[in-house]
């Protein structure tokens, strides 16, 4: 990036910083297709993402946050890459460790482990299958642990569907959506290529001159053949999109890419009425004998493959997910809204995203290199904290860490964690013992999990949740039991309070009380010294229920 | 009145942290939770006059009357007597010379100055899954954009900030068609999702938890609060914002659980109503709007009758003709009226054809919805469908144009946008005119 002028700076000092972009920027990835300006490809990932960050940071004169402490970090860390927090022996370890690289360490360590797999396997399953029946987890799971590109997973999502090996359950990312062929389409172009063209479906774009009609029906023709049969998703040879434009003309659609790449088709006759009785007679058997229909001669939806990871057309799909990955773990993405990637909506740090999506591309679709190099950043760890005068910077300066709330899995997995007895993780445990135990309350913490919302972009805590919480008793039963595992039935075995509110919220926190903390809590304890069993009831749901324990901070 | 358009970021003023003021505020904050943690319980929104004030001066609310499976527009607000399509009940006048109704609704032919009756939707859908979100959302459903119904809309534009009452509450206690049952929030969030009371009339985790006394329950819930303000400081997010404004409205809610028991209703206002599930239903919808809820959906299954149909419509009709002209005479009688809306509407309405089993079919393309009281143009007719009920002939409208029709009469503007990101989406779609005739 050439050094900002003195008039880009000013106007950047005034916050007109998307004007300030368009002036530095000459156009959309032109940048990134040519591989000029950017930082070597040989730089490690972190340190391209903190060189840009931290460039535009400067260059705003901002300050940014200093980095969250170990506690806070590694609670960030475990909740991000294995989907729970740390137990309080984790976190003393932790933070007693001296050792300079155990940042490092931790992440490789955690991304080795059975718990990654199984946690980025719900992650990514929620992504893909929202709002549809069905999972497509078995197939994720293999994916994740045998290091699949996304390219490849891409492929096998798109593609595979009939095989009877465990691709098979990829193929339900198809069967879920095949009765509904224009959400199948919405829905793949949102979740690979970051676009949402349903805009597009009555008129040209709106806000996106390059994106007409034909962009739309186009990538709806990808997925028009495609159809469902018993357990099977099927694929016929014949068979056009046709719409209307604003004119009110009517068209076929060709298929057009959001690039406007056209892949060219062989010609096809419409079948006869005979042909397609012949045709529907066959599958009807196909069904009843549970076997697959046949393939085609030519898929529509392998070009979509084809052109999509094509050299020079596969900005989309490389985008796509580094900006997901980058808002999954930061809180935003380098582009706002998540299905908005079109080229009149400018990134905050245009050249990291082509950066990161060169590297990505070029290191095979790597997602788990992704990861590592986002969660290595000094910009992922820094505090959520802003204790400076004035108010917060711009989120889009990654100056401060975002606040982020838990997914049902993450936040179901914390109160469990939370509320079982801290002798249940003695500090000697073997790391494969403690592994088994964290798989069975993942295991028994589902039913809790099902009660709470997916968040989406601008997510609200409901008031049916903060009723669950308070009243529901499921809460009672499952978190504010009595019995020899719990914490409650810990505290029960306790008398000093300070031992006491010690123990509390360092099970449920992974931090010591802070003094101000221990006033209060001793004070709530003192006052229900007549009703000593309740006292340690309320006391454990108040710090479950808090803010603290719903969010990644 | 409406809100503003966007949500704004809730910021809390940067705080230095100095050790002694924060211990003080706290422990302020717990002798304060005991204080007044007594007198929540006795918090009655019901018998505040100046609640009810308030409402009379100019608070809309929305009742919706939603008629599950599709009521015969013939048997109740455009009956075609004589015809072959007619059926075997009569037409009566009603005490707006010009205007009949079906022999079924006499008590509500009596009422109908209240009322403006729509005679011309063609809605174009006669799927009930599909048609009931047509005309829960006023439009098309997009696969992409997750639109909010009707309900969540109005909870949105008409509730209270500082709402101690649910803002959205539906009932669909039948289980016909109860998986069609629309009740969504969409992209307006989870704040306006419905309270959807599925198994009773009474609603989910509104009770004291077993073993927790109320004194117990109310501090624990201030001691939550302190530590998630502790928490807060520094942190500028409005999800974090709403985790604790979600936790604010749980005593309050609570404190409405008796809003659900119609015992505390006089015997005379219960026989207004009836003994029928619709009718306390629907006398709980009066209570919640008296104590400040926007909008409430009172569901009543099932008027698909594809076999049966007068036997169906002797029934359900003659109930709807007690149960809403109970609740309008209770409005008025309260001075609630003027600012409620009461309507009645179905996914669709039924065929003029009667088919061999004397039933009668799906049918959107010429049926019947009204809406009556606050902002209504009352004793009047819009539209009209020919001799048989097989078209619309006049004043065609769709889901679209009742919608705004509805927004208008509550003093919203139906143009009114939200944003999805950059997209502006308008309350209505683009273009679309509420009807006039039916506006006071």
């Amino acid at each position: 990036m050439p050094p900002a002028t003195a008039i880009a700076r000013r106007l950047l000092l005034f916050g007109l910083s998307a004007v300030a972009t368009c002036a530095t920027l000459p156009a959309w990835s032109a940048a990134a297709a040519r591989g000029e300006d950017l930082l070597p490809a040989e730089t490690p990932v972190h340190e391209a993402i903190d060189r840009y960050i931290e460039q535009r940071l400067s260059t705003s004169d901002v300050t940014p946050a200093p980095p969250a402490d170990d506690a806070n970090l590694l609670r960030r860390t475990m909740l991000d890459l294995v989907g729970r927090p740390p137990t309080a022996g984790e976190v003393k370890a932790y933070v007693a460790s001296t050792d300079s690289d155990k940042r490092t360490q931790l992440v490789e360590r955690l991304m080795a482990s059975p718990a990654f797999v199984r946690h980025q396997t719900e992650e990514l399953n929620a992504l893909l299958m929202d709002g549809v029946r069905g999972d497509v987890r078995e197939y994720l799971s293999t994916a994740l642990r045998d290091g699949y590109g996304w390219n490849r997973i891409f492929r096998d999502l798109l593609l595979s569907g009939n095989d009877q090996d465990v691709e098979r359950s990829a193929g339900q990312f198809l069967r879920s959506r095949a009765d509904d062929l224009d959400k199948l389409a919405n829905d793949a172009s949102v979740i690979f290529f970051g676009v949402n063209v349903s805009c597009a479906r009555c008129h040209d774009h709106p806000l996106v001159p390059e994106w007409t009609q034909e962009h739309f029906y186009g990538m709806k023709s990808f997925f028009s053949r495609t159809y469902e049969n018993g357990d099977f998703v099927g694929e016929r040879d014949y068979g056009f999109v046709s719409y209307k434009t604003v004119s009110g003309q009517s068209r076929d659609a060709r298929l057009m890419f959001l690039t406007g790449a056209v892949a060219d088709e062989p010609p096809v006759p419409e079948p006869s009425e005979e042909e397609q009785k012949q045709e529907k007679k066959q599958l009807e058997e196909l069904k009843k004998n549970k076997q697959p229909p046949p393939p085609p001669a030519f898929s529509r939806r392998a070009q979509l493959v084809e052109v999509a990871l094509r050299p020079g057309e596969n900005r989309y799909f490389s985008r796509a997910i580094v900006n997901q990955m980058f808002a999954r773990f930061l809180g935003r993405g380098l582009i706002e809204p998540l299905d908005q990637m079109h080229p009149e909506n400018l990134p905050s740090h245009p050249e990291l995203l082509d950066w990161l999506a060169r590297d990505f591309v070029d290191h095979g679709y790597d997602l788990q290199r992704l990861m590592r190099g986002i969660l290595l950043s000094r910009a992922y760890a820094r505090s959520s904290r802003w204790d400076e005068e004035g108010s917060q910077p711009s989120r889009s300066l990654f100056a401060v860490g975002i606040v982020r709330p838990l997914t049902p899995r993450q936040y179901a997995m914390t109160l469990r964690l939370a509320s079982t007895s801290p002798d249940q993780f003695p500090a000697d445990i073997s790391p494969e013992d403690l592994d088994r135990r964290m798989e069975g309350i993942e295991n028994s913490a589902r039913g809790l999990s099902d009660l709470f919302e997916r968040p989406d972009r601008g997510f609200q805590v409901s008031v049916s949740e903060a009723l669950v919480l308070s009243n529901d008793d499921r809460t009672e039963r499952e978190l504010l039991r009595d019995s020899g595992d719990s914490l409650l039935g810990k505290l029960k075995t306790i008398e000093d309070p300070s031992e006491l509110i010690e123990t509390a919220v360092w099970n449920v926190f992974g931090r010591p009380p802070s003094p101000d903390e221990v006033q209060v809590l001793t004070e709530y304890l003192a006052a229900r010294q007549d009703r000593p069993a309740e006292a340690r009831r309320d006391l454990i749901w108040a710090l479950l229920a808090s803010s603290e324990c719903r969010f990644n901070y | 009145m409406p809100t503003p358009p966007t949500t704004p970021q809730r910021t809390t003023p940067p705080h230095r942290d100095s050790g002694l003021s924060r211990r003080d505020a706290l422990r302020a904050g717990l002798a304060g939770a005991a204080a007044f943690a007594s007198n929540m319980t006795v918090l009655n929104v019901l018998r505040s006059p100046a609640l009810a004030e308030e409402l009379k001066r100019g608070r809309k609310r929305v009742i919706l009357l939603w008629l599950a499976g599709g009521a015969s527009q013939l048997e109740t607000w455009d009956p075609k007597p004589g015809r072959a399509t007619g059926g075997p009940y009569r037409a009566i006048p009603t005490a707006v010379p010009g205007i009949h109704i079906s022999e079924l609704l006499p008590k509500l032919a009596q009422r109908i100055g209240h009322t403006s009756i729509i005679r011309s939707l063609n809605t174009r859908n006669g799927d009930h899954g599909g048609a009931s979100v047509l005309m829960h959302l006023g439009r098309r459903d997009e696969p992409s954009l997750k639109y909010p119904d009707l309900g969540a809309m109005l909870a949105r534009e008409l509730a209270r900030a500082d709402s101690a009452v649910p803002d959205y509450v539906s009932f669909y206690t039948a289980t016909e068609g109860r998986g069609n049952a629309v009740g969504r929030s969409g992209f307006l969030g989870a704040q306006y999702a419905p309270m959807f009371l599925t198994t009773d009339s009474k609603p989910n985790n509104l009770a004291l938890p077993e073993g927790v006394s109320d004194l117990d329950h109310a501090q624990r819930g201030e001691l939550r609060k302190l530590l998630s303000e502790r928490f807060a400081q520094g942190r500028t997010s409005s999800t974090l914002a709403s985790h604790n404004e979600a936790y604010a409205r749980v005593r309050g809610l609570m404190a409405s659980e008796r809003l659900f028991d119609i015992s505390d209703e006089p015997q005379s206002i219960r026989d207004m109503y009836g003994p029928t599930l619709f009718g306390e239903q629907t006398l709980i919808a009066r209570r919640l709007i008296e104590a400040g809820t926007p909008f409430v959906k009172v569901s009543r299954a099932w008027w698909d009758s594809h076999g049966q149909n007068f036997e169906t419509h002797l029934e359900l009709a003659t109930e709807l003709d007690h149960v809403m002209s109970g609740l309008l005479d209770d409005l008025e009688q309260r001075g609630l009226l003027e600012n409620t809306l009461v309507i009645t509407l179905s996914e669709f309405g039924r065929t003029p054809a009667i088919n061999p089993s004397l039933g009668r079919d799906h049918f959107a393309s010429a049926w019947s919805a009204t809406l009556s009281g606050c902002g209504v143009h009352g004793g009047s007719v819009y539209g009209k469908s020919d001799d048989d009920g097989q078209r619309v002939v006049d004043g065609e409208i769709g889901a679209a144009e009742l919608f705004a029709t509805i927004f208008q009469a509550v003093g919203i503007d139906h143009q009114k946008q939200y944003y999805v990101g950059s997209r502006p989406i308008p309350m209505t779609d683009p273009g679309t005119q509420p009807v006039n005739e039916v506006l006071a």
